[in-house]
């Protein structure tokens, strides 16, 4: 690690900056093709990175892939946006009044170890089969790891930030403004990222068991026809999509914020 | 304090706290029947060992924390809570780390409703003022610890309140720094007229500063001397160090801190 640290951190630093972030990519297909090259299990069960890219290929040009995408992606935003549109407000309320958290807080623990999944039933009895349903659970998963980030980083506001803009003259509002939802933030982050992961995940399996669209009834149906490239494509699909929203929204928004505020790292090299 | 006399500015009147310790479950009395009168543009410090309650007091006079007994007076009002009349700079500085130099101390002034550009040009006096002018806009992990508390001096004084309250703020600087900022600080106040209750442990700054030291106990905190500092000003330290009236006031506080007060009647 350290050994490969040094060549890679002077590489980042210059114009050829991608290659670093290329690296582990082309390692771990590296890895994969040399796997599948050794042919020790049957290529149905293990598909070499030539053959999913060609289904990858094919899925993209039959509109297959981008459909079954859009599908999954308008389900998991509407789920994220509802769930997070609630878990914020509420957690925000509870951090702030003792009332509502003694009331909100035993039903929240109540419900929140119930995986998103396991309401799968009800949401097909409600909404029947189909993306209701799994929109339904997605707003279930992503709301619990959102509300309960959020309540660890109100808590954890240091008091005397508060104290020293109420002698600057901060009422209520102003210290919520500029106190507490800034000291929130690097947690609020961590519940969204949570959120959307937990999200995925009731995702995948919504579809595959309430569905007839998505990347999680694909990779579902792929593996009725033992089609298992086309599963892989499912999965690549999903990560990949995760590493841009990760790459394109999340980590700017944190690098705006909590990082040059001095409240979070990249990490810690020097120990 | 009889009905008579009183223009006081502010008013400790029979000041007692008394916290429960939760680890412990025992009570921990931190203050006792302290009253402390302070007048317009008067400048007192409030000395004693660690942990005799200084910060307590200052909090409760903050209005963030209440007695256990007795009230605060300012202006003849009780304090209920806090508020922009009695800002405050804490002894952990409590800098806002999503604000700039500039947006710190430009914070009170905002709350106050001040229009930007009156802002901007009252900030920029104070910021220049502590020393902080060429780092308006660094965020406070990237400053020292000297000049976060400069910008927390910066940022109270901005707002121009109607005591300030001082809890130990120069006490991460390194000793020169230190002069400059009491000098500065000395200055300050007496051309703004601002009324100052500052708490430290060193005697030396208090003497300095002051025009009048009270001397709290060792825990509980009850005053054993409440010395009036009769010293010219303006103060600077190349004249006042070797200054024999200066030197006696500090000598005699020394005392009367280390024999906890009982024998020495040292009051002014
Ligand atoms: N919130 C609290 N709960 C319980 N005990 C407290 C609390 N705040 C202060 N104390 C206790 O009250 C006493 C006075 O504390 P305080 O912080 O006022 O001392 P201090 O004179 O400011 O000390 P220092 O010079 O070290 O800053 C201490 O014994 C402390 O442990
Ligand atoms: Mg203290």
């Amino acid at each position: 690690m350290t050994v490969a640290a040094i060549p890679l951190r002077r590489l980042a630093a210059t114009r050829l900056g991608w290659l670093a972030d290329l690296l582990p990519f082309a390692v771990g297909v590296a890895v994969w093709q040399i796997l599948s090259a050794l042919e020790i299990w049957p290529r149905v069960l293990f598909p070499s990175p030539a053959e999913v890219f060609r289904a990858f290929v094919a899925d993209i040009r039959s509109g297959v892939l981008p459909f079954n995408l859009g599908v999954s992606l308008r389900s998991l935003g509407i789920g994220f946006v509802v769930g997070a549109a609630i878990a914020v407000p509420l957690g925000y309320l509870m951090g702030l009044s003792r009332a509502s958290r003694r009331f909100f807080d035993p039903l929240v623990n109540l419900l929140q170890a119930i995986p998103g999944l396991a309401w799968i039933p009800f949401a097909i009895l409600w909404f029947g089969l189909g993306q209701g349903a799994v929109t339904f659970i997605i707003v279930m998963s992503v709301f619990f790891p959102v509300l309960h980030n959020l309540l660890t980083g109100i808590r954890m506001v240091q008091p005397v930030l508060i104290e020293a803009v109420q002698t600057l003259g901060a009422g209520r509002a102003a210290v919520i403004a500029h106190v507490i939802f800034p000291a929130t933030l690097p947690n609020l982050m961590t519940g969204i990222r949570l959120g959307i992961a937990f999200g995925f995940r009731s995702l995948v399996g919504g579809e595959m068991i309430a569905s007839t669209d998505g990347i999680g009834y694909a990779i579902f149906n792929a593996q009725q026809y033992f089609q298992s490239a086309r599963i892989v494509v499912g999965m690549l699909a999903i990560g990949i999509t995760w590493l841009v929203m990760d790459r394109v929204v999340l980590r700017p928004i944190e690098q705006r914020t909590t990082m040059r505020w001095g409240l979070m790292r990249e990490g810690i090299e020097r120990v | 304090m009889t009905m008579a006399a009183a223009p006081d500015l502010l008013v400790a009147r029979n000041v007692c706290k008394t916290f429960f310790e939760p680890t412990r479950g025992e009570d921990v009395e931190a203050l006792r029947d302290v009253t402390v009168a302070v007048r317009p543009h008067e400048f007192v410090s409030v000395i004693g060992p660690s942990g005799c309650g200084k910060s307590t007091f200052l909090r409760i006079v903050a209005g963030l924390d209440r007695p256990t007994a007795g009230e605060i007076l300012v202006e003849g009002r009780p304090v209920v809570g806090p508020g922009a009349d009695r800002g405050m700079v804490f002894q952990e500085y409590a800098l806002l780390p999503w604000k700039t130099t500039r947006a710190n101390v430009e914070f009170g002034l905002r709350l106050k409703g001040v229009p930007r550009g009156e802002r901007a040009r009252i900030a920029g006096r104070f910021i220049d003022l502590v020393g902080l002018t060429g780092f308006e806009n660094r965020y406070p992990h990237h400053l020292s610890g000297g000049m976060r508390q400069r910008a927390a001096v910066a940022r109270v004084l901005a707002v121009n309140p109607t005591v300030l309250l001082m809890d130990e703020p120069f006490a991460a600087v390194d000793a020169m720094t230190r002069q400059r900022l009491q000098e500065e600080l000395a200055a300050i106040a007496a051309a703004e007229r601002t009324t100052v209750l500052f708490v430290t442990h060193a005697i030396e700054e208090a003497v300095f500063l002051s025009d009048r030291v009270v001397v709290l106990s060792g825990r509980p905190g009850r005053i054993i001397a409440d010395m009036t500092i009769a010293l010219p000003r303006p103060r600077v330290w190349a004249a006042l160090a070797q200054d024999a009236a200066f030197v006696d006031f500090r000598e005699r506080l020394t005392r009367l801190i280390h024999t906890g007060g009982a024998p020495v009647g040292g009051h002014a």
